[in-house]
């Protein structure tokens, strides 16, 4: 409470006032509600201006529209398929990566961190020309390479909210209590570790499908036609069509990971342990996706937009 | 107390549920093993044997190794030399989970996203048991550990001894043929410790299953082993029945660990005496080798001293501790050297903090060592 009143505000008595928490309440709604705006405001109007049709009417022509469209539902699937493939890989390989560095070798924890956040240093640019560099044209054209690159760029966030659910596990007890019982190292990992990780898994999962569903730079230079570099070619042409699409999305989007919150929440209410910090991988995660699917999808037309027209 | 009624009364208690047959024990040997982690050597030569059906108590100072041994015994550990066999087969390279043993942790490993009956039914999982014997037989389990009325609950939804109950429970489903127990009481409350250090042995002594129980409460290895093993950085001191180690220790440490001694500076006497507090005793069985005038320290049980009220006695009482039929008292004697004696509660009239008394030897000394270089 205290921490939202303003500091000009503090009586020199120490304990708030009644009117400061009044103030406090106040400030809070504030910020709320500018946050709010924030982020309403672009998607209401983009809403509007995707609807509106002649002479102040309304109509869903641009909505429907888009579903007549056969290129256009043709790089959604493309999209589809290629987070659906970079969440695959991320589980399979940052898992195992995570478990095995936090039990045989915790003294690396902090390098992996580090390591881990290298995709957000280097701009995509220098890792598309490096790409080309070291790669053959065929293999630069595989929308697999595509996906191993998504894999890459969203795991600041996928590896921390992996890492963040095994940090909170006691691994050590568990994979020794698995052993013990007759587990093998693989049955160890699938039948005690992952189900006690669902919501850091599934944190991740969404975090890395939101990354790659919206990310524009990299496709777009590796000339691939994914969802929104088709959006950003019909934008150039129909306007109106390519922001109901990005509305379209956003709202999806939107709607799957509060879905995908509510179940996390009623996950941890029901099985797990209680106090367990799991909902620490789980929460950041969450957030982390937000994050993501806000800076991604939502530019989509207006962001990347500025961003293309600067690379030559 | 309830320990002894407890172990007295283990065959006659409940019996075993349904599906849980006795069995016969195996052998377990650890033999020369070693364990170095870096500069610690956690396991220096480390050799135990564990008979059939035997439950062999492991005890020693925190950091000696116990914890070292037992993950060694389950696979848990690898060795860097020595061999592990169990059944009279070598196992020193077999996994962990081919080792057929069942485990019980100190801290609560119980899986949470499991229920108790479900994580008691995890090892059978594994041998691919049919869904309804698996039920079958955890429901038996947990209805032997008393807790058939919360196989549905969540870990976090059971108190700690519940936990550990459980996680008992789930050692015993997969039949193992030696059970590891690492100090599974130390985070419980001293009532629940002493009901559950009962079943333990009870559950145990039904089963025939060979033990090892790992711990660093002697009051807790002293009335649970059949054997009591002392350990120290890394070795076994001692192994041997509760009253072997506690009335003839083969070393001081052994001595100074289990149960309560006092240090006191003595002279050697001539025809294997001791000359102590004034007296002169006999010197223990076996420990005539020390030559005449040659000044030792002794250590003495309680028990072992006498103490009178005397104005002009030399050791003043520092402390007093009333023990119903028994009192112990704290003694300052000039050394300085304080001891503590055992006498009988109809002498706390007399003797009372600050008083001064007399203080004898009245018995043979537990042991007879080299003095301590530097003076207490
Ligand atoms: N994984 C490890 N890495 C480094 N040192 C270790 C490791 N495991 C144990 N040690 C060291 O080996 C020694 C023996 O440890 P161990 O856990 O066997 O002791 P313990 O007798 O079980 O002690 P406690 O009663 O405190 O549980 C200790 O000095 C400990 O610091
Ligand atoms: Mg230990």
């Amino acid at each position: 409470m205290a921490a939202l009143t303003l500091p000009g505000r503090r009586t020199t008595r120490g304990a708030p006032t009644r009117a400061e928490f009044r103030v406090g309440g106040w400030a809070r709604s504030i910020v709320l509600l500018c946050t709010a705006m924030y982020f309403l405001v672009p998607v209401v109007a983009s809403a509007r201006y995707a609807l509106e049709g002649a002479h102040g009417t309304y109509t869903l022509a641009a909505v429907t529209a888009l579903f007549h469209d056969p290129v256009l539902l043709q790089s959604l699937l493309t999209s589809v398929e290629i987070s659906l493939g970079a969440a695959g890989i991320t589980l399979v390989l940052l898992t195992p990566t995570s478990v095995w560095v936090n039990l045989r070798m915790p003294r690396l924890r902090r390098a992996m961190e580090s390591l881990t956040l290298l995709p957000l240093v280097v701009p995509v640019v220098v890792v598309v020309l490096g790409i080309y560099g070291a790669f053959p044209t065929a293999v630069v054209a595989s929308p697999v390479l595509l996906a191993l690159e998504y894999v890459v760029l969203a795991m600041p966030y996928s590896y921390r909210a992996i890492d963040g659910g095994v940090q909170a596990l006691d691994l050590h007890t568990l994979v020794d209590a698995g052993r013990s019982l007759g587990a093998s190292w693989p049955e160890t990992f699938r039948r005690v570790l992952v189900p006690n990780l669902r919501t850091s898994l599934l944190s991740a999962a969404f975090i890395t499908i939101a990354y790659s569903l919206g990310e524009f730079a990299m496709a777009n230079l590796l000339s691939f036609t994914t969802f929104p570099t088709e959006l950003f070619q019909i934008g150039t042409e129909q306007v109106d069509e390519a922001t109901a699409v990005s509305v379209f999305a956003l709202v999806l989007t939107f709607a799957v990971l509060l879905g995908l919150s509510l179940l996390g929440g009623r996950r941890r209410a029901g099985g797990l342990r209680r106090g367990a910090t799991l909902s620490v991988g789980g929460g950041d995660g969450i957030a982390a996706e937000v994050d993501a699917v806000l800076g991604h999808v939502d530019p989509g037309v207006p962001g990347i937009v500025h961003e293309t027209r600067e690379v030559p | 107390m309830a320990t002894a009624s407890g172990v007295l009364e283990a065959g006659s208690a409940r019996p075993v549920g349904g599906g849980v047959p006795p069995r016969a024990g195996v052998r377990v040997e650890l033999d020369q093993c070693e364990r170095r982690f870096g500069e610690v050597a956690a396991l220096d030569g480390f050799s135990l044997a564990i008979e059939p059906g035997e439950l062999v108590a492991l005890l020693g100072p925190s950091g000696c190794g116990k914890t070292t041994a037992l993950r060694a015994l389950a696979g848990l550990e690898q060795l860097d030399s020595g061999e592990v066999r169990i059944g009279g087969s070598d196992v020193t390279a077999v996994p962990p989970n081919r080792r057929g043993l069942g485990m019980v942790f100190q801290a609560y490993s119980l899986f949470p996203n499991m229920t108790a009956l479900e994580n008691v039914g995890f090892g059978l999982r594994l041998r691919k048991l049919v869904a309804s014997e698996r039920r079958r037989r955890a429901h038996d389990l947990l209805d032997l550990v008393g807790l058939g009325a919360q196989s549905g609950r969540f870990p976090h939804e059971l108190s700690g001894g519940q936990q550990q109950r459980v996680a008992l429970a789930r050692a015993l489903a997969v039949e193992p043929r030696v059970l590891l127990l690492d100090e599974p009481l130390s985070a419980l409350d001293a009532k629940v410790r002493a009901q559950l250090r009962d079943e333990i042995r009870r559950i145990q002594l039904e089963m025939g299953i060979t033990t090892l129980f790992v711990t660093h409460d002697q009051e807790e290895a002293l009335s649970m082993a059949d054997r009591v093993g002392v350990m120290a950085s890394g070795r076994l001191q001692q192994v041997g029945s509760p009253d072997e180690v506690y009335e003839r220790p083969v070393n001081a440490f052994v001595a100074e660990f289990v149960g309560s001694v006092s240090r006191v500076p003595a002279t050697v006497g001539a025809g294997a005496t001791v000359e102590v507090l004034g007296r002169s005793v006999p010197l223990p069985a076996g420990q005539a080798a020390f030559a005449p005038g040659s000044r030792v320290d002794v250590l003495l049980r309680p028990e072992s001293f006498a103490v009178h009220a005397d104005r002009d006695g030399l050791g003043l009482v520092v402390r007093r501790a009333f023990l119903g039929p028994v009192m112990h008292a704290v003694v300052a004697l000039p050394g300085p050297v304080e001891i503590v004696a055992t006498l009988p509660s109809s002498a706390a009239g007399e003797v009372v903090v600050g008083s001064a008394v007399r203080v004898e030897a009245t018995g043979s000394p537990l042991f007879v060592t080299e003095p301590r270089p530097e003076a207490r």
